[in-house]
Parts: structure tokens; C-alpha cells; sequence
């Protein structure tokens, strides 16, 4: 399936990974409603890190000459700015092991929104971020964008944390064209890697065709075949109590 | 006169026993004859197995064909006539000669039938007739390793009489040696011997050597061997093993033959030392050394793919680069490469169409991979640095390694230890392989030349190799690379411009004094260190920038 994703479609401030068969057969392994949970953790963490590489490549670098064992010089250059990561809970949290494999000891905090039932709209009931995120740059983490809502919350957060929206870059696997439309026009500023684009959103707000909920698949999908399973109960806990 | 009587001994022993039994297999040289080598030479002659003592130097051309077949000789005799021996003593007497292998024909035995087995056992079954062996195997085995191909040649068990299911496989020898007491009876294995030795011995004395062999090693009675012996063995000797000595070139005493022997090793020595190459130095030779990078870059082949220089790759390149960096560093930002650059090779596997449903119910027409076999093969020591990045990205690849270093008087490659996956091995499998190789940089590209062509000579085809590496020289062997496997696929992280032979230094200096010592000259080695390295006599090319001792800085 084409996605909609001719460059002109997009608003500017849009990276999508280049569409290689690759990637789609990546796409099509967590997609399957029959893959492993094992197959989703190692198949989700290679796109998250190809994700991750494509978002560092909007920091910014400096020129910087380096000598090599061989004895030639190197005009190269230098990593410029601190950085960390920002994970919106739960699903966020799952890419935070791509994101250690490609920042070492990269700083991560947490923000936990989701629906007030009262008003409907997206409330933030958490949040814990590093004490000079002001200084950095952040990559924030959600793998799905459906309708943007928890996204355009989350930059909220952090620009209240003194954030500028130039210096977020947002993360995500798949997002749909709604979602899309909604954050870029809120914060035209922020970047946005995606992996794909879909086609759109069902009635329930859920991406179509999209991969389900992705933190559910993560962690405890088919939690009923895995209960003896000690890790995998432990998270059921965790987030079902 | 106690003397006297002691030679003799010896001489009856050396007579009754040539070690030219055949079971156990796996017995080292204990010769009598040629003492002057036993010291030096430790080849255990195995059967069946190749003997390597340093590395096995190129066989092919800059064209990346073969040069030259393999050498092979085949050794008929009667039984307990002293073939082994003779292989044996062949062996050692070529002493540093690479690569050889003992075929035994003891291996292709036929796959017996229920009703057979049942003769076997009653010792009943005649082993000694051309009908036992399965002769169009052995020659399609033969044919094979001659050609420099892998063969996986059957495994007979005399426990069991019977052939076992697995197989062993063989490869790389440039000398094979074909013994057992058919081995000139079938025309197809005479048409692919370069030397047909037949070992002649008297019976009296085959017939005393196998009744001391058989019940001393075997626990058989010599009434046993006796009704054995006139049986099968002494007819099929009349029948059908003396008849085919009027095949031999040269036809070899079963004892007191070390002149015999001597002559044979000369004559395979001068026609091996005729097909030696210096492939190293002739692949530098052919590009121009010291190129400015503009005189290359335009000579890029479709199938070298250089990773985007985004701003990390740069980045990461200037972290792997720099002299100064910790190894912790290193090792963390050389495997962050490796697995970028391997999700880039593995872009070029190829998919096929496959429907899935996702939770939300929507179908999904997506891709799946449309290979059968796919592996991993590192060129050791530096390619080991990729692995890691090949693991992250094909869950549970299997890995296999080729263990080249480059000779240090001639700069020769040579291949000292292979072992590769099962996928490999089979040739049928391997025509279906995609194979990534692994090796830090292309500099002279003798190194993935070899693996190359390893991979070639074993089936897998040219476009199902995707070399992996981080950097290329631009005006190194990778055009020579470019023009003899045209299809080979090299995907790289960058490439630096110049390539140029030095003395081995980046082994010596640290980085402090070299700094201080040598500031703004770049590439001018300190005169200590020169001298050093001289006297060490150790050249090598050198990638410049580079990144230095990739395998050193990894591993060490």
C-alpha cells in the first residue's frame, strides 16, 4: 500500500524514513496481528532506530579537525548541543530502549497524559524532566500519532518547562494524515520524524491500517498466553492496577 | 655384531610395518623413513581432511579466475601394499607445501542394501571388487575439489558397515592425493589425475602385513584373514588392482622407498612452485598509488553504495577517526555504525508482496523478505567490529569467518581457517544464499578479493554478496574488485583518497608523542618509530585518513 506521502503533501516541518521495500517488509512483520511479541520487540526497536538517526541528524554540528592514527588529519565534525529524550506514557516508553542503543546514557524524562473524561480533551496527570531540559534539545517519543492530541499536549509541557518548539524534534512510527495535519499546523516549528504514513483514522480514532496499540503489543499482548511468564506479568501489573 | 642384528630388526619392523595401515585414521607420522623431516614437519596426516601448515596463498588471478586446477595424485596398490605410507611420506616430504588432502577411497563405499548388510556382517560381502565403491560419487567428489569447489564426501563406517548420513566436508586444498586399491581402475578418476603412482609390493609380504595388522589392531584370528584373504582379497588384487599398475606414470616399491618418494616430491614441488602468485602487490600495482581524489571519484562502479554523509554519520566518523578516542567510545560508535550500515545492506535483499491483518482489523498489503538462506561470513580479524550491527538488524544470522592475514615478506593474503555456515557449505544451498561479508575497509582489497572468491568458488553467485565495510580507498583494489566480480554489491560509510604502503607503525606510537613529535606533518613518521618499524620489516598499506588499526582498536 502507497502512502500518501509525496513530499508536496507534507507540511515542511515532516522527515519520513525513506520508503524501501525494507522498511516496508519492517512494517509488515509489526503490523501482523500474528507476530510474536518477541518478533514486534526486536522488529518495532530497528525502525525506532532508524527513527532515532534520522531525527539527530536535525542537530546541529560543528566543524572539527581531528588527527588519526595514521598520522593524517581529519576536517570532520563535532556533535554541538546536549540532548534527551522525553517519553509520552506508556507507549513512549518502548522506544526508549532504541533510543539508549543509539544515545548512550542519554537522559530521559516522562509525561503521563491522557483523555479527562469530563472535558474529553487530553490532561497531563504526570510528568518528570530533567532539571536544565531548558538547555537542551529534546526528542520526544510517541509511536503512534493518530489524532495528535497527546502530542500537542505534551509540547505544551514542555514549553511551559521553557522549551522552544525549535528545539523538539518529534518521534514517531506511524503517523496518520489527520494527526499530522493537526500538530504541524499547532507547532510549525517542531520537527516530525515519521517511519510511514497511513491511511487514516477509524471511527474509535485508531490508526487504519495501523499496528493496534502499540504499548499493549509491547509489553502484554497476549498477556493470557504468556502468564507464566514472570516479566510479562509484572508489566500487566504494573499498568493494569 | 649386536649391530648388525639391531638393523636387522629394524628392517624386519619397517618391512612388516610401513604404517601403512589403514585404520586408525587419525594417526600422526611415526615414519622410519626420511628422518630429517619428522622433526620439522607436524602435520597429523588425517585422512580426509585438509593439512594446512602456514595459509593457503591466492589461486587465482587479478581477474579473479582460477589460475590453476588442483594437483591431484592418485595411489593404487594392493591392500596393506603401503599406499598411505607412500601418501604420507609425500606429504612430508613436501613440507611447507599449503593445502593438502588424503582421499580415501575407503570413504565411497556404497550405501548397502538390508541383504547386503546381512553379508557384510557374516563377512561374506566382497569389499574387495570395483562394485563395492561408488565410483561416479568418488569421481563427481574429485571433480569437484579439482575444480577448487567445496565437496561434502561421504563418511563409511566400518563399525556399522554402513554409510553415514552426514557428511564431511572438504575444501581448498591445492594437492589432493587419492589412495586406495581401485584408484586407477575407473576411467573417469584416471582422466583426473595429474600423477598416477601404483605402489607395488610382493604378496608374501601384503599377506604378512595384513595378518600382523589385522590381528593385532583388528582382534582377528588368522585363520580369519587367511580365508579372507583367499577369498576376496588375493583374487580381486589378480583381477582388478595389478592389472590397472600399467596405468601408473610410476610405479613405486612397497619398502625401501625413499628415493622413490623423493623424486615424486620434487616433481610436485616444481610444478606447485610454477603456479604461485604475488597477487598483493600486483592489485596495488595496477591503481596508480597517491591519487588525488578527483582522478578517482568519477570511477565509481554502480555497485559501491557510500551511506548519505549526514551530519551524524560525519559525526560518528570524526569520533572513529580521531586518535584520541577512549576505546569505550569506540566500541560503542563503531557497533552504532555497523548497524546502520547494515540495515543500508540489507536494503538490497530482495521482498516479495505479502497481506497481513493488522489488530484494528484493516488489511495490510505490505512486503516480507524472499530469501532463503541468509548469513553472515567476517574477515577476522577486523571484521569482527561488524557483527555486532549485522545481529542487531538479522535476528539469529548465522555467522561464520574467514581467517586471512597477509604473508610478512611478500604481503601476500593467505587463508589460514575458514569455517562457514552450513548454508555455505552445501552447494546446493549456497546457490540460494545471500552472503554479507564483513571486513573493516577495502585498502589493497586483497583480503575481500580472497573471501570473495571463497564465497564464489563455493556456488554463491556474484549478485548475492553484499560486502560490508566502513570505509573504502578510493583508489585501491576496490576497482580491481570492481573488474573481476563486476556484481558484488559493497556498501561502505565512506571514502577516504588515499592509499599508500608504509612501514607497520600505528603499533608503536602513542598518542602524545607522535603529537609532539611530529606536528603539521602529517603522515611523517618519527624517526624512532621508522627505525622501529623497519627492523620489524613489516610493510603495510595504509588508508588514509583512515582510522587506523580498526581490529586493534576494537579488540585490544
Amino acid at each position: 500500500m502507497a502512502p500518501k506521502n509525496a513530499p508536496g503533501d507534507l507540511p515542511p516541518s515532516v522527515y519520513v524514513l525513506p520508503q524501501t521495500a525494507q522498511l516496508e517488509a519492517l512494517y509488515t512483520i509489526i503490523r501482523d496481528k500474528e507476530t510474536s511479541r518477541g518478533d514486534f520487540l526486536f522488529y518495532s526497536d530497528r525502525i525506532i532506530r532508524l527513527l532515532v538517526e534520522e531525527g539527530l541528524n536535525h542537530l546541529p554540528v560543528v566543524p572539527k579537525t581531528v588527527q588519526t592514527p595514521t598520522g593524517a588529519t581529519y576536517e570532520g565534525v563535532g556533535f554541538e548541543g546536549k540532548i534527551c529524550g522525553v517519553s509520552i506514557l506508556r507507549a513512549g516508553e518502548a522506544m526508549e530502549a532504541g533510543l539508549r542503543e543509539v544515545c548512550r546514557s542519554v537522559r530521559i524524562g516522562k509525561i503521563l497524559i491522557q483523555r479527562d473524561e469530563e472535558t474529553a480533551q487530553p490532561k497531563l496527570f504526570y510528568s518528570k524532566l530533567p532539571q536544565d531540559i531548558a538547555q537542551r534539545y529534546v526528542l520526544l517519543l510517541d509511536p503512534m500519532l493518530a489524532t495528535g492530541g497527546s502530542a500537542i499536549k505534551a509540547v505544551e509541557v514542555l514549553k511551559e518547562h521553557g522549551v522552544p518548539e525549535e528545539r523538539i524534534i518529534f518521534v514517531n512510527l506511524i503517523a496518520s494524515p489527520e494527526g499530522l495535519k493537526n500538530f504541524c499546523t499547532k507547532y510549525p516549528h517542531t520537527k516530525v520524524i515519521t517511519g510511514w504514513i497511513d491511511e487514516g483514522l477509524n471511527e474509535k480514532a485508531y490508526i487504519i491500517p495501523g499496528l493496534g496499540d502499540f504499548g499493549e503489543r509491547r509489553y502484554v499482548y497476549r498477556v493470557y498466553v504468556l502468564a507464566h511468564r514472570l516479566t510479562s506479568v509484572g508489566w500487566a501489573y504494573r499498568y493494569c492496577s | 655384531m649386536q649391530n648388525i642384528e639391531g638393523v636387522d630388526k629394524k628392517k624386519q619392523a619397517q618391512l612388516l610395518d610401513p604404517s601403512g595401515a589403514r585404520p586408525p585414521l587419525s594417526r600422526s607420522i611415526t615414519t622410519t623413513l626420511n628422518p630429517s623431516a619428522r622433526s620439522e614437519v607436524l602435520l597429523q596426516a588425517k585422512k580426509n581432511t585438509i593439512l594446512t601448515s602456514h595459509g593457503r596463498p591466492p589461486w587465482y588471478g587479478e581477474d579473479g579466475k582460477h589460475l590453476s586446477e588442483a594437483f591431484v595424485i592418485g595411489i593404487a596398490g594392493g591392500s596393506a601394499s603401503g599406499k598411505t605410507h607412500v601418501a604420507r611420506c609425500i606429504v612430508q616430504a613436501l613440507g611447507s607445501i599449503p593445502t593438502v588432502v588424503i582421499l580415501s577411497q575407503d570413504s565411497f563405499y556404497k550405501r548397502h542394501s538390508p541383504e547386503d548388510l546381512k553379508l557384510a556382517f557374516a563377512n561374506r560381502y566382497d569389499f574387495d571388487h570395483p562394485d563395492a565403491i561408488d565410483m561416479p560419487l568418488f569421481a563427481s567428489c574429485l571433480a569437484d575439489l579439482k575444480a577448487g569447489r567445496q565437496s561434502n564426501i561421504p563418511i563409511y563406517s566400518f563399525k556399522d558397515h554402513q554409510r553415514l548420513d552426514e557428511t564431511k566436508y572438504l575444501y581448498g586444498a591445492s594437492i589432493i592425493i587419492v589412495e586406495g586399491i581401485l584408484a586407477l581402475h575407473d576411467p573417469e578418476l584416471r582422466s583426473l589425475y595429474d600423477l598416477k603412482i601404483f605402489v607395488q609390493c610382493d604378496s608374501d609380504l601384503m599377506l604378512a602385513r595384513r595378518i600382523r595388522r589385522d590381528v593385532h589392531e583388528r582382534g582377528r584370528s588368522v585363520e580369519g584373514v587367511l580365508e579372507q584373504y583367499l577369498r576376496y582379497v588375493k583374487p580381486a588384487y589378480d583381477n582388478f588392482v595389478q592389472p590397472t599398475s600399467r596405468y601408473a606414470d610410476i610405479i613405486v616399491p612397497g619398502s625401501d622407498n625413499t628415493v622413490a618418494i623423493d623424486l615424486i616430491a620434487t616433481h610436485i614441488r616444481r610444478k606447485i612452485d610454477d603456479r604461485s602468485s604475488y597477487l598483493r602487490e600486483r592489485l596495488a600495482k595496477i591503481a596508480p598509488r597517491d591519487l588525488t581524489p578527483g582522478d578517482c571519484y568519477d570511477q565509481y562502479f554502480p555497485n559501491l553504495i557510500v551511506l548519505p554523509q549526514t551530519p551524524q554519520v560525519r559525526g560518528i566518523f570524526t569520533i572513529l577517526r580521531d586518535r584520541t578516542t577512549p576505546r569505550e567510545d569506540f566500541i560503542f560508535f563503531t557497533d552504532r555504525l555497523s548497524t546502520y550500515l547494515s540495515e543500508k545492506a540489507v536494503e538490497f535483499l530482495p521482498f516479495k508482496p505479502r497481506t497481513v491483518t493488522t489488530p484494528v482489523g484493516a488489511a495490510y498489503h505490505g512486503k516480507e523478505l524472499s530469501v532463503e538462506h541468509v548469513c553472515g561470513v567476517s574477515i577476522l580479524r577486523s571484521g569482527g567490529p561488524l557483527e555486532q550491527g549485522l545481529r542487531r538488524v538479522i535476528q539469529d544470522i548465522r555467522m561464520g569467518s574467514l581467517l586471512i592475514q597477509s604473508e610478512v615478506h611478500t604481503g601476500e593474503p593467505l587463508l589460514l581457517h575458514s569455517m562457514l555456515p552450513v548454508c555455505i557449505r552445501q552447494r546446493n544451498l549456497a546457490q540460494n544464499s545471500y552472503v554479507f561479508l564483513l571486513d573493516a575497509q577495502i585498502g589493497t582489497g586483497a583480503a575481500a578479493f580472497m573471501a570473495i572468491r571463497v564465497l564464489l568458488d563455493h556456488g554463491v553467485p556474484q549478485e548475492n554478496i553484499i560486502f560490508v565495510t566502513f570505509i573504502v580507498a578510493a583508489c585501491g583494489g576496490v576497482r580491481v574488485l570492481q573488474r573481476a566480480f563486476p556484481r558484488v554489491r559493497i556498501v561502505c560509510g565512506a571514502v577516504d583518497p588515499v592509499l599508500r604502503e608504509s612501514w607497520a607503525l600505528w603499533d608503536t606510537p602513542p598518542p602524545q608523542e607522535a603529537k609532539e613529535s611530529e606536528p603539521g606533518t602529517p603522515g611523517t613518521p618519527t624517526v624512532k618509530t621508522k627505525q622501529e618499524a623497519e627492523a620489524e620489516g613489516r610493510k603495510v598499506w595504509v588508508v588514509e585518513p583512515g582510522m587506523g588499526h580498526i581490529g586493534d582498536r576494537y579488540y585490544l
